[in-house]
């Protein structure tokens, strides 16, 4: 166990990991009455081709990931949910790309969901009747998100960039793929990403940080779990083109949506040159894109985007992108613009106010996010499964220069990686 | 206006809220709507947007924003400023103070030309609000909502959208909508909330050179006209090129937040639907595999309950039939043991929970002045504690169906 002290943050992180391999972080926040708990497996939509050590390599159906987190919640004594709220914990789940994470927050009881979030994560209970009830629901699901046209004009983008890495296939699947399930493939992939070993527990709030990394570690002493060695997770070779540089949908919209992007290089997968690579085109893309930019204001003034416009930078195992853009009147006069803006800044460079500025804003943006017990568990584990650390941020931006954005802005922005994704609505819509 | 201090140490940030009220009117919307986008475009000090944002940004990146929503029988504009506590940071100015300066300019003193408005800025916003408005219908759930919300109170100021109606911008320039911001700042209740590691008589000398209002505004909200459902529900249908259909129910409640009654219908609306161990959830959801939401929302100031859930178009009559039952079954008291304990706690566990974000205390601060009530969380807590059964029997036989939404696709259109 050791304690990490952050003084200019005023905060303190104790981590340890358990003899079966868990990693335990508790961050106690002084004076708030809420604690938040996050239990995550590596072990998201893009795993699909793996090996377990000792086994065949298998390939499983699209969706599988998020269908198991979805019958994690099914005891044999019932719904999940219902002891939570019993004890006055208000629970949850999500799937990612690359996670699976389950999480609590309560204001009283803490111990006692701490030990129903680690027991009912490590009791998988699936049943042919339990499973075939869920694919109805997951439908549903599905069918939500085909109907919302954010996500379509989104995960279009990722469709247009890639053929072949998994980060393309929608992350509930499809409706045939779901229901190809059965409990045995649920308990292959259970048995591969559950184990102690894959998982890492994040707390924090109002908590006692002894006490409570001694309850854990008695929980997880009642818990027997056969040794598991190294998980082999195969990923499809993806060619530095594009799939397709357009890519079209029609949805009853007001006005059409359209997102863009560069596909580049997955670049180093992780420790510090990673976060320094994700964090570098973040304060890129903001410098250029953000409201306060000229081009912005530009944009706006002709009428080309609204508030929705917006970036970001997506990056994962095998995979890096961005994503720029809202919902505008013309999508080709955006794409022209911004390409253009793009060309040019890399040109010219960005100036060293701008930055700095940029740079300052970013800072700010990050402390505030502190505040949110729910943010800072959910990128400090992202971090961490990437090998930093969060509450080093600030210093990581410190030590940034203008030359360095720079050479950022010209290694991403290659126009011959660029795609588009367009929603458009059809005749007779709205 | 009214200045409320909420000091604490927990939070790195002060958070700033300005909450400024008028009674909702068909006349008055939508100028009221589009105010606060044109008072984003810049202030006397920083009249280009650009430089009104950097600003924002050399102040560690300040959080500004608005929000604009529906109270009771009120149209509500909020204001938002949230900053990095200086000790956080190097910095040459007091944050608090600027941070007040900015907002109370951003309100009072916004850029002007010839006495008025920038006709720039007020032509660009009018098109974001027009756009806004019919933008609604690219996120389904939302659209099905607010339908479902403006067939019920069709005649009632209520319907209206806060956003405003698109019929009414071509007609507002900026002289008209300046003159219709002047006087909504002379008519509307203000009330200024912070929060952080600060007090008030450290607020309040800053909060009175930074803003310049004019005298005699009301100080008080009045209560929301309660009204009774229809005697029979009405059912509207609408078609829409979407996959899923939306099932939205309107409903309307016999108290609202200022009633000794209010903790009833709390726990009432927690095992009708709020959360997933409810009644909907449970019997919609996981028995009968229809969907993958549904739930129950109360709206504490209008007395209006919601229930949405997304499914299947061929299953409208089988979702709707369990959705009744559920009604039925508490208004015929059966509610189990679990159920109530269950409720209780989760209630018990929001109310302690806001405690931790300071816009969730301000906000729930806020609720007091709206309804003229003095509670806290704590006594919100105790008298969700001591509802009973008959209680939640008794403000479930107040809640009547008024109006049935559903939204599906257009296949076999007539």
């Amino acid at each position: 166990m050791t304690v990490r002290n952050y003084p200019k943050l005023q905060e303190t992180l104790l981590v340890a990991k358990l003899d079966n391999g868990l990693e335990v972080f508790i961050l106690p926040k002084p004076g708030f009455t809420k604690t938040y708990a996050t239990f995550t497996t590596r072990y998201g939509s893009v795993d699909n081709r793996f090996r377990a050590a000792g086994h065949e390599e298998r390939r499983v159906p699209d969706g599988i990931a998020h269908f198991l987190e979805h019958k994690m919640f099914e005891e044999p004594e019932g719904d999940v949910f219902a002891r939570f709220a019993s004890q006055g914990a208000s629970a949850n789940a999500f799937t990612s790309f690359d996670r699976t994470v389950y999480l609590f927050s309560a204001t009283g009881a803490v111990e006692a969901n701490v030990d129903t979030l680690l027991d009912f994560v490590q009791n998988p209970y699936f049943t042919d009747e339990n499973v075939e009830k869920e694919k109805g629901i997951i439908v549903q699901e599905i069918n939500m998100y085909r109907d919302n046209a954010d996500w379509r004009v989104y995960f279009g983008l990722i469709e247009a960039l890639y053929r072949n890495h998994p980060v393309h296939i929608d992350i509930a699947g499809t409706p045939d793929s779901v229901r190809s399930i059965t409990k045995e493939m649920l308990y292959d992939c259970y048995r591969t990403f559950y184990h102690p070993s894959n998982m890492t527990l994040f707390i924090v709030g109002g908590v006692d940080a002894d006490a409570m990394l001694e309850r854990i570690k008695a929980n997880q002493a009642r818990k027997t779990f056969e040794p598991a060695g190294p998980i082999e997770r195969f990923f499809p070779e993806e060619s530095a083109e594009v799939r397709t540089p357009r890519k079209e949908a029609t949805l009853p919209v007001s006005l059409p949506k359209c997102i863009f992007g560069y596909k580049e290089e997955p670049g180093p997968q992780s420790g510090d040159a990673a976060i320094r690579r994700e964090l570098t085109t973040k304060l890129m893309l903001d410098a250029l894109l953000g409201a306060s930019s000229p081009l912005y204001q530009e944009l706006y003034d002709d009428n080309l985007i609204s508030d929705s416009f917006g970036h970001e930078y997506n990056t994962g195992p095998g995979y890096a992108f961005s994503a720029i853009g809202g919902d505008t009147r013309d999508p080709d006069a955006l794409l022209a613009k911004v390409g253009q803006a793009f060309a040019q800044a890399a040109e010219r460079g960005i100036e060293e106010a701008v930055f700095e500025r940029t740079r300052r804003k970013r800072i700010g943006a990050y402390l505030r996010m502190l505040n949110s017990p729910e943010a800072i568990a959910g990128e400090y584990t992202r971090y961490y499964l990437k090998g930093g650390d969060l509450f080093k941020v600030v210093e990581l931006y410190e030590s940034m220069t203008v030359g360095e954005i720079n050479e950022r802005l010209r290694e991403h922005a290659d126009p011959s990686r660029l795609a588009v994704s367009i929603v458009r609505g059809g005749e007779g819509s709205a | 206006m009214r200045v409320h201090v909420l000091p604490t140490e927990r939070f790195k940030t002060y958070a700033l809220s300005l909450f400024i009220g008028i009674p909702l009117s068909e006349s008055r919307v939508t100028p009221v709507a589009l105010t606060p986008f044109v008072l984003r475009r810049g202030t006397a000090s920083y009249p280009e947007t650009i430089s009104f944002r950097e600003r924002l940004d050399h102040l560690y990146g300040a959080g500004f924003g608005f929000d604009l929503y529906k109270r009771g029988d009120y149209q509500i504009v909020q204001m938002r400023l949230d900053i990095i506590n200086d000790r956080f940071v190097s910095s040459d100015e007091s944050l608090l103070k600027e941070a007040i300066r900015f907002l109370g300019e951003a309100l009072t003193a916004p850029a002007l030309e010839d006495g008025h408005f920038r006709t720039r800025y007020v032509e660009a916003e009018k098109t974001t609000v027009e756009r806004r408005i019919e933008a609604i219908v690219n996120d389904k759930i939302r659209y099905a909502a607010e339908r479902c919300v403006a067939e019920m109170c069709k005649d009632e100021p209520y319907r209206l959208l806060a956003l405003g109606r698109k019929e009414d911008l071509p007609g507002l320039d900026a002289a008209k909508l300046h003159k219709q911001y002047e006087e909504w700042l002379g008519s509307a209740v203000l009330d200024l909330y912070v929060s952080g590691d600060t007090s008030l008589a450290e607020v309040v000398p800053l909060v009175e050179n930074a803003f310049r209002l004019p005298a005699g505004s009301p100080d008080r909200y009045a209560p929301p006209e309660l009204r009774k459902p229809r005697s029979e529900p009405q059912t509207v249908v609408e078609r829409l090129e979407v996959g899923q259909g939306k099932l939205n129910m309107g409903l309307r409640t016999a108290s609202t937040y200022g009633d000794a009654h209010y903790p009833a219908l709390l726990v009432y609306n927690g095992i009708l639907g709020a959360f997933p161990h409810s009644k909907l959830f449970i019997n919609v959801r996981e028995k009968a595999s229809l969907a993958y939401y549904a739930s129950s929302r109360l709206d504490g100031h209008k007395g209006l309950l919601t229930i949405q859930s997304g499914i299947e178009i061929e299953n409208f009559e089988r979702a709707l039939g369990i959705i009744r039952e559920q009604l039925a079954a508490i208004q015929a008291g059966q509610i189990s043991v679990e159920e109530m304990e269950r409720t209780k706690a989760m209630l018990a566990n929001q109310l302690r929970e806001l405690q931790d974000s300071a816009y969730e205390r301000i906000s729930f601060d806020f609720n007091n002045v709206l309804s003229a009530t003095e509670r806290t969380g704590e006594s919100l807590l105790a008298e969700v504690e001591a509802v009973t059964p008959e209680q939640v029997t008794e403000a479930a036989r107040g809640v009547g169906l008024d109006t049935i939404y559903f939204l599906r696709d257009r296949k076999g259109e007539g």
